[in-house]
């Protein structure tokens, strides 16, 4: 007889599917990172707080945060309406907008880099606009941007769009009948419920635009100090053969990275109870 | 999601490809166990080549500006090599940052031959136990069939006069050239204009800093650069390869861009090794060998004057193709003591280059 304490449960193959998720959880993510994290450990504290402890290197750590923050914070406001539009709406073209979403996705960084460098180059038909004004983009931290928004924002429509699916258009209704405003329907009603989504789309966004590299390395401009980006600086290590400086550099990002994501839990944690849903 | 993938500047497809090649297909049962352990298998087989069954197979892994030489001279060495009586082998070449290259070998990338940018590359390589120390010593010419330099590259009638690294330093000139640290190319930039302010009397390293001053952006690989000056309309004078100026002449345009060859400039000697560790028998050794010493053929010299390299043996070459390169005073990397001392004097970390960019 099995232990009472484990109810079997009437579903077929948990013994089987557990097995093969942790395996597969272990074997792609637990087993790369507990690598980085035994090798740093071998490195030892002190030694990754030296690597680290560069005016050169906190620049680009504070480069590569704040603007994947910035980038998650548009992909957050756009990625919500985008999924608004794209749920609630029927227009010519939205299946084809529809899937165009999930374009970043398949695209190979490097080719989304290399195009967005030729869109925003001063001779590219958007730069030589933006040059007729006096701005750069490309080569500047707008390009930086603009590269980390391409590449994180399907994180945040996608997340919101089965939420907006949800929502039934009785509560909007309900509200719009006791003498709500449309803003106020939008403020107090629509938008609690889609925080919760768009949080985790922000989380995702974020976390993807950190570790970015294959499509902001073109269109960065990689000058130390002013547009050198944390995971160049990893490259540039390895570069010289030197794993433990890379992996420091690396622990540093994984733990600011930590750091953020669960100050973002938190947040959702906070705001779900505060709106009831569990 | 904080993977950094270990690729440094253009992508190399390398790696995929190789686990491609060895991915074993199976056909799997009709049932779940039989499919979870095809599945099993498959994974395994993702780690283990299976061993060579017909003709023998070569990977020259090189650096980026080699593509198009390699190329031809793996057609015309695959035709020559039959033509001894031997069969027709399967070769096969990968580009990409020298660097990585080196990283992608040691790592366990199947190369039997490298073809890299910089000696200490290739060092790097010994060092790991995969060729002898001395394999330097093992071809002629400390193991460089052709040689390069570096050259300018400026827009059609060199609108800002550029004729010499004095005037890279100037108020306003935007120069382009690979990073140092990321690109074995921008490694023989830095100190050729290190070795012009040596020989006019300044001060070679606040010359250098001065220069890069200049630079707005800083590519990961030279043929990156390359795009950055010609496709992108990016900066005054593009710092290049001698064959990546040429290149980009016959490809963009001759009407597009000169170039201007500097009093002095650096000997680059882009060296060729046999992987000792990556043989796996006496035929494919053979067939390493005879690839090596092909490039020193005439035929082989001949391919790499074609190519815009400087080689040493033009009694095949198109006498066009010899005519083309101007002399100059070379500066080798003896000069600056070797690259075991160059690369941590000055590029390693906390190094030379780095100084450039410490903030004050």
């Amino acid at each position: 007889m099995r232990s009472p304490l484990i109810h079997r449960s009437p579903m077929p193959g948990l013994g089987l599917s557990m097995g093969i998720t942790l395996m597969m959880l272990s074997l792609v993510v637990l087993l790369p990172i507990g690598a980085l994290l035994l090798k740093g450990a071998a490195f030892g504290a002190g030694n990754i707080w030296e690597t680290v402890n560069r005016e050169r290197i906190w620049a680009a750590l504070f480069l590569s945060f704040r603007l994947s923050f910035f980038a998650a914070l548009f992909n957050l406001v756009f990625g919500v309406m985008l999924a608004w539009v794209l749920v609630r709406y029927r227009f010519p073209g939205r299946r084809i907008l529809d899937a165009a979403v999930d374009l970043p996705f398949a695209l190979p960084t490097a080719v989304a880099g290399i195009a967005l460098t030729a869109l925003y180059a001063p001779n590219g038909p958007f730069g030589s606009l933006a040059a007729a004004v006096g701005w750069k983009i490309a080569y500047t931290q707008w390009g930086i941007f603009i590269a980390l928004i391409f590449v994180g924002l399907p994180f945040v429509s996608r997340t919101v769009q089965p939420v907006v699916e949800e929502i039934e258009r009785e509560v909007e209704e309900a509200s719009a009948t006791l003498g709500a405003s449309r803003f106020h329907t939008l403020r107090r009603v629509i938008l609690p419920m889609l925080m919760p989504a768009a949080l985790t789309g922000f989380a995702l966004s974020l976390a993807r635009a950190v570790g970015e590299y294959g499509s902001v390395i073109f269109i960065a401009g990689n000058i130390p100090l002013k547009t050198e980006i944390a995971p160049l600086l990893i490259v540039i290590q390895l570069e010289e053969f030197n794993y433990d400086a890379a992996t420091a550099i690396g622990i540093a990002m994984l733990l600011i990275s930590f750091a953020i994501l669960l100050v973002i839990n938190l947040i959702q944690v906070w705001s779900r109870r505060r709106i009831g849903y569990v | 999601m904080f993977v950094t993938p270990p690729l440094a500047g253009p992508p190399s497809a390398q790696e995929p490809i190789a686990a491609a090649r060895r991915l074993t297909v199976l056909t799997g049962g009709s049932s779940l166990r039989g499919t979870l352990s095809a599945l099993a298998l498959a994974l395994i087989g993702l780690g283990a080549a299976p061993a060579p069954v017909h003709a023998e197979t070569l990977l020259n892994v090189s650096y980026d500006p080699t593509r198009e030489l390699y190329r031809e001279f793996n057609e015309v060495f695959a035709k020559w090599w039959t033509d001894q009586g031997n069969e027709a082998p399967t070769i096969e070449a990968s580009h990409g940052g020298s660097g990585a290259q080196a990283r992608a070998v040691i790592d366990g990338l199947d190369a039997q031959v490298v073809t890299l940018a910089l000696a200490s590359d290739i060092d790097k390589i010994a060092e790991a136990g995969k060729l002898p120390a001395d394999w330097q010593s093992k071809l002629p010419h400390n193991s460089s069939p052709y040689t390069s330099t570096i050259v300018f590259l400026v827009r059609e009638g060199n609108p800002k006069g550029l004729t010499d690294w004095g005037d890279l330093v100037n108020e306003g000139v935007e120069v382009i050239t690979p990073n140092p640290k990321t690109s074995g190319g921008a490694r023989w930039n830095y100190l050729a204009a290190w070795a012009w302010a040596e020989k006019n009397g300044q001060d070679p390293q606040e010359f250098v800093g001065k220069l890069f001053k200049n630079v707005p952006v800083l590519d990961s690989g030279a043929r990156g650069s390359t795009t950055t000056f010609a496709q992108r309309g990016i900066g005054d004078v593009l710092l290049a390869w001698e064959n990546e100026a040429y290149l980009a002449l016959k490809e963009l345009g001759e009407d597009q861009f000169d170039i201007i060859v500097p009093s002095v400039s650096v000997l680059a000697e882009p060296p060729v090794a046999l992987v000792e560790g990556n043989i796996k028998n006496d035929e494919q050794r053979k067939l390493a060998d005879g690839y090596l010493n092909f490039l020193y053929s005439p035929e082989g010299q001949a391919l790499a004057y074609k190519h815009f390299y400087r080689a040493w043996d033009d009694s095949a070459a198109n006498p066009e193709d010899v005519a083309r390169f101007p002399k100059l005073e070379l500066v080798g990397i003896d000069h600056f003591g070797g690259w075991s001392k160059a690369q941590p004097e000055h590029f390693g970390d906390g190094g030379i280059f780095d100084q450039i960019y410490v903030p004050k």
